[in-house]
């Protein structure tokens, strides 16, 4: 067990791509926690997809041994947090296992939405902020303009903030100073029964879950046996250990000391992120604050192209829910795509994660519908019916009113892009809230809009509407009521019921006509006509022809075109099978997806 | 060295002469051969088979004499020769050569003897050929003659940059009936700027000069041609697909009308006049290509017997080869450039594939040994091909949509 005063635990915040990952390295570095051989960048971001897209998905831990100019060595325990939206609750665990934040700020690209919303975070949580201007290596960096920004914008002192370059290293040593300095050392009661929150976990596959702790009061070593307080489940630990990123197994963890548990359970639900781990005997009797079920917001189906896959499938999400409780699913049947999953995601960048995961390490093809919101559907006789596909959606004659999910959204846009950002969001149904200037160069919009206009390709909008200067934060605020309708869409007069989409009824026809545009132009000409409709129940709204292909024959054939048509027939083949064929009809899979598309 | 194998007997060797009870047996080469002169005059618009323009660079007699060496290259002692069914001259043009292709003709055959009535087809563009070619080549063995006619229109002409006019085309064909030759005419439909009416005269005159075979293909934009390039850049229209099916529909009417009845996709004769070389290819004969873009299809054991696959590679039927685009291609160190070996599922999924290309189909028993019984079912319910009299032929909507009954029969099993 350390002292400890000379314990420190901070994270590192900061908006996607401000380069929180590269000074995470830096530390790693500059504490010799990893030899420069073995170094690689994003050290802490394991998964393949983390380091492709520069995301991190997982929380992580890691210690290392700081020198400090004081002569002493101190004990850092930084806490990598997730950086996206989607992982609210992720991050709010990982900073109420902390006592201080670096917060990171780009020197060119200055505050954006989510530097306000993890700020805002750090401050409820009353954490210790360092701000760090990064990047001061670039031509484009405004270290002035930025710390004026974070004074301005986020009310936080900016004067001592450290300037840094993950890039090059410089300024690394000042942050670490200033945490040592400025982060208070935990306080907690080491004769206290334990108290210690699991702020993540992961599963491995010999040694079942893995859950990050922080210790609160007391300590926990090996063969204790100990409870999980949200479920009530009591376990032997079989190791206590502390990540240098890889798991090195101590005797005892202590008070204000983070480090993992091995338990040996083996179901993931039973080790909940959030969750407090005590004592089984004479523990606490008051679990810590905080602790919620993880809600997804955004649902999508998932089929497998190939039929034979469904069973892969259930597997693959199984394994996944492993390391991602979050994940959530129902079987579903869809009469145009066979059977498959309906699949609750947290939001929209935890989908592609997971149907990216899915395909890559599972090796699955997959088709995914267009994403959809949990509406509230209240029927006549009082009831309600939680509508997360389409086709659930009751009759409208049975129908009382539909509540969706709304949330309440930031944009952080630089003037000039305020009207582009406000006729958006005027589209989108969002109401206008209030507006104020962060600086002279950024203006922070609040709109309140509801969550299923939101996952309609607003982010990929309002990039391309202000050049990519917006950035976009949102949290959710409940639900409200709205007319809504369900849209199907007919295929040579069939419906299909994969393409149907709940949609506010003064946009219906707007949408049902661009949607089959769309579609004829995504549905290639086949040996027949087809018919494309846009339907409100019985009632047709908009119709669209694919004209029938009217010839498709190598007509030269002789010795030498044997082998080459035979292969040409082959690659169209291969093209056919990556569709869907519904009746007759051969679709392709981005039809399914064209109703995100579609910018009316 | 395939001067030194003598005589076509059983199995080769001088008569009388014994051969030893271990003596591997000598397996038959193919009896249809196909020889690919890669010159043109000029190359057209359209066009990208692998050809030059003969513009001296090369020169005739090394073509031949190149040739000519290709083919005795096949002569291994394992194998022996059989007297040529078919002999097909392509191109390319084979009438730039001149007196060199009549040479040609006669070497070819004096290496592979041809069999009584062998059918000898030289292809010709009008503008390389003479009254007093015709005549050599009939004298050399040469029974028909296949025509790059294309159009009898001449803008048409001059947009697939072809280098004659419709007058010389016309007088070609007669010349060539005259000499006695069968004559059959390719033509070209869905030129962009051809009128139908336009279509209708180049079918009528077609027919009237006398020919016994017509072949109609519809103009296919092939990548990298100048065509391409021109309608890329706008210059030119692309071919209107219904502009393209209605002469298609066109040249079927009025040529069955007139007598030459369609038996494959593209192609159309009086009865007994149909090309005996193609159609080995469309039934799954064997047949020896040379010349540079060759192609060939040889069985298991011609394959086995000549070194193309191990002889215990006993489950491959069939060997598909090709020759490298060159002009001398067996000067290369790799002249084989193209190389696929097929299992007896596939070769007879093959079979029933391409006698879907044929008027008289695929019967039965080549269905059910395919496997292809349940594609023709579905076919037959989509209504592009129809089961009578014990076999399954495509229908009138099937000529159309031929890809769909090939990927079916070819993909039936997985």
């Amino acid at each position: 067990m350390t002292d400890p005063t000379l314990i420190r635990n901070f994270s590192i915040i900061a908006h996607i791509d401000h380069g929180k990952s590269t000074l995470a390295d830096r530390v790693l570095q500059l504490t010799h926690t990893v030899a420069d051989r073995d170094m690689q960048e994003q050290m802490l971001d394991s998964m393949d997809i983390e380091r492709e897209r520069g995301i991190t998905i997982k929380a992580q831990a890691v210690r290392v041994m700081y020198d400090a100019d004081d002569g002493k060595t101190y004990q850092l325990n930084l806490i990598d947090t997730p950086g996206h939206v989607d992982f609210t609750y992720e991050v709010s665990r990982s900073l109420a296992a902390c006592e201080g934040v670096i917060l990171v700020v780009d020197a060119a690209q200055g505050v954006e939405a989510q530097t306000v919303a993890n700020a805002q975070m750090a401050m409820n949580a009353h954490l210790e902020i360092i701000p760090l201007i990064n990047k001061i290596d670039l031509p484009a960096a405004d270290p002035e303009r930025v710390r004026h920004e974070i004074e301005e914008g986020l009310a936080i002192p900016a004067d001592e903030a450290v300037l840094a370059s993950g890039k090059t290293g410089e300024g690394v040593r000042d942050a670490l100073e200033a945490v040592v300095r400025l982060v208070p050392h935990p306080v907690g009661d080491p004769e206290a029964p334990l108290k210690a929150l699991i702020f993540d976990s992961y599963f491995d596959a010999y040694r079942g879950v893995v859950a990050l702790i922080r210790v609160i009061d007391g300590s926990v070593g090996k063969g204790v046996k100990v409870k999980m307080m949200a479920t009530s489940t009591i376990t032997d630990v079989e190791e206590v250990g502390v990540r240098r990123p890889a798991n090195m197994p101590v005797d005892v963890l202590g008070v204000g000391e983070v480090g993992y548990l091995i338990t040996g359970l083996k179901d993931p639900a039973l080790v909940k992120v959030g969750d407090t781990v005590t004592l089984a005997r004479h523990g606490a009797t008051e679990q810590l604050p905080g602790y919620r079920e993880a809600k997804p917001m955004v649902f999508t189906g998932l089929f497998p192209i190939d039929g034979d896959q469904y069973p892969d499938l259930r597997d693959a999400l199984e394994r996944l829910q492993l390391n991602d409780p979050a994940l959530v699913w129902d079987p579903e049947s869809s009469h145009a795509l066979g059977f498959g999953f309906r699949v609750g995601f947290l939001g929209l960048l935890h989908m592609e994660v997971v149907k990216e995961r899915l395909e890559r390490e599972f090796d699955l093809d997959l088709l995914a519908t267009a994403p959809s919101v949990e509406y509230h559907a209240y029927r006549m006789k009082g009831d309600m019916v939680v509508v997360h596909s389409p086709q659930d959606m009751p009759d409208p004659g049975h129908l009382d009113r539909v509540e969706e999910p709304y949330l309440k959204a930031t944009v952080l846009v630089p003037p000039d892009y305020v009207g582009a950002v406000m006729e958006l969001a005027d589209q989108r149904r969002g109401t206008f809230k209030d507006m104020q200037y962060l600086s002279a160069t950024t203006v922070e919009l609040h709109y309140e809009m509801p969550l299923s206009e939101l996952i309609m390709d607003f982010f990929d909008q309002l990039k391309s509407r202000t050049k990519g200067y917006a950035s976009l934060d949102y949290e959710y605020i409940g639900y409200r009521t709205s007319q809504l309708v369900k849209l199907d869409i007919l295929l040579a007069g069939k419906p299909v019921d994969a393409l149907s989409f709940v949609v506010h009824k003064d946009k219906a026809y707007a949408r049902g006509k661009v949607l089959t545009e769309k579609l004829r132009e995504i549905i290639p000409r086949q040996m027949f006509e087809v018919p494309i409709q846009a339907a409100i129940g019985a009632k047709i709204i908009s119709r669209e022809t694919v004209r029938a292909m009217r010839k498709d024959v190598i007509a030269k054939c002789y010795g030498g075109d044997i082998s080459r048509k035979r292969k040409l027939l082959e690659k169209q083949k291969a093209g056919k099978k990556r569709m869907k064929s519904v009746g007759s009809v051969d679709i392709p899979q981005e039809a399914f997806m064209a109703i995100l598309k579609v910018d009316e | 060295m395939g001067q030194a194998i003598g005589g076509q007997g059983p199995i080769g060797g001088a008569p009388g002469f014994t051969v030893p009870w271990n003596e591997p047996p000598r397996v038959p080469l193919p009896k249809h051969l196909y020889v690919h002169v890669p010159l043109c005059r000029s190359k057209c618009s359209y066009c990208d088979f692998f050809s030059r323009a003969d513009d001296g660079a090369v020169s005739h007699t090394e073509l031949v004499e190149a040739t000519l060496e290709m083919l005795r290259g096949w002569l291994e002692p394992t194998v022996r020769r059989v007297p040529l069914e078919t002999l097909y001259i392509g191109g390319g043009t084979p009438t730039v050569l001149g007196d060199d292709l009549v040479t040609l003709v006669r070497e070819l055959t004096t290496i592979m003897p041809l069999a009584e009535g062998a059918e000898v087809t030289v292809e010709a563009n009008p503008e390389s050929v003479s009254p007093e070619l015709l005549a050599s080549l009939v004298a050399a063995g040469v029974t028909r003659l296949s025509i790059g006619v294309q159009s009898l229109d001449d803008e048409t002409l001059r947009l697939l940059g072809r280098c004659h006019d419709a007058a010389t085309a016309l007088d070609v064909v007669r010349a060539a009936l005259g000499a006695g030759l069968e004559v059959g005419a390719d033509l070209i439909c869905g030129v962009p700027g051809l009128s139908h009416d336009d279509w209708l005269r180049t079918l009528d005159a077609i027919v009237d000069a006398g020919v016994q075979h017509v072949s109609v293909y519809p103009l296919s934009i092939e990548a990298g041609t100048p065509m391409a390039e021109a309608i890329a850049e706008g210059r030119l229209a692309p071919p209107d697909e219904d502009a393209t099916v209605a002469a298609m529909d066109a040249a079927a009417e009025v040529l069955t009308a007139r007598g030459l009845d369609r038996y494959e996709v593209a192609n159309y004769a009086v009865p007994g006049h149909e090309s005996r070389h193609n159609t080995a290819y469309w039934t799954g004969w064997p047949y020896l290509g040379i010349g540079g873009g060759a192609h060939g299809m040889l069985d298991g054991e011609q394959a086995r017997a000549l070194g193309l696959v191990p002889p215990d590679e006993t489950g491959i039927v069939r060997v598909r080869y090709g020759y490298a685009a060159d002009m001398f291609p067996m000067r290369l160190e790799k002249s084989l450039s193209a190389f696929e070996t097929m299992t007896a599922p596939e070769a007879l999924r093959e079979d029933a594939m391409l006698g879907m290309r044929m008027t008289r189909g695929v019967a039965d028993e080549l269905a059910e040994l395919a496997g292809a019984r349940g594609a023709m079912e579905s076919l037959v319910a989509d209504g592009l091909v129809v089961h009578e009299g014990g076999r399954w032929r495509p229908t009138e909507r099937g000529w159309l949509f031929g890809n769909e009954i090939f990927a079916r029969i070819w993909g039936a099993v997985e």
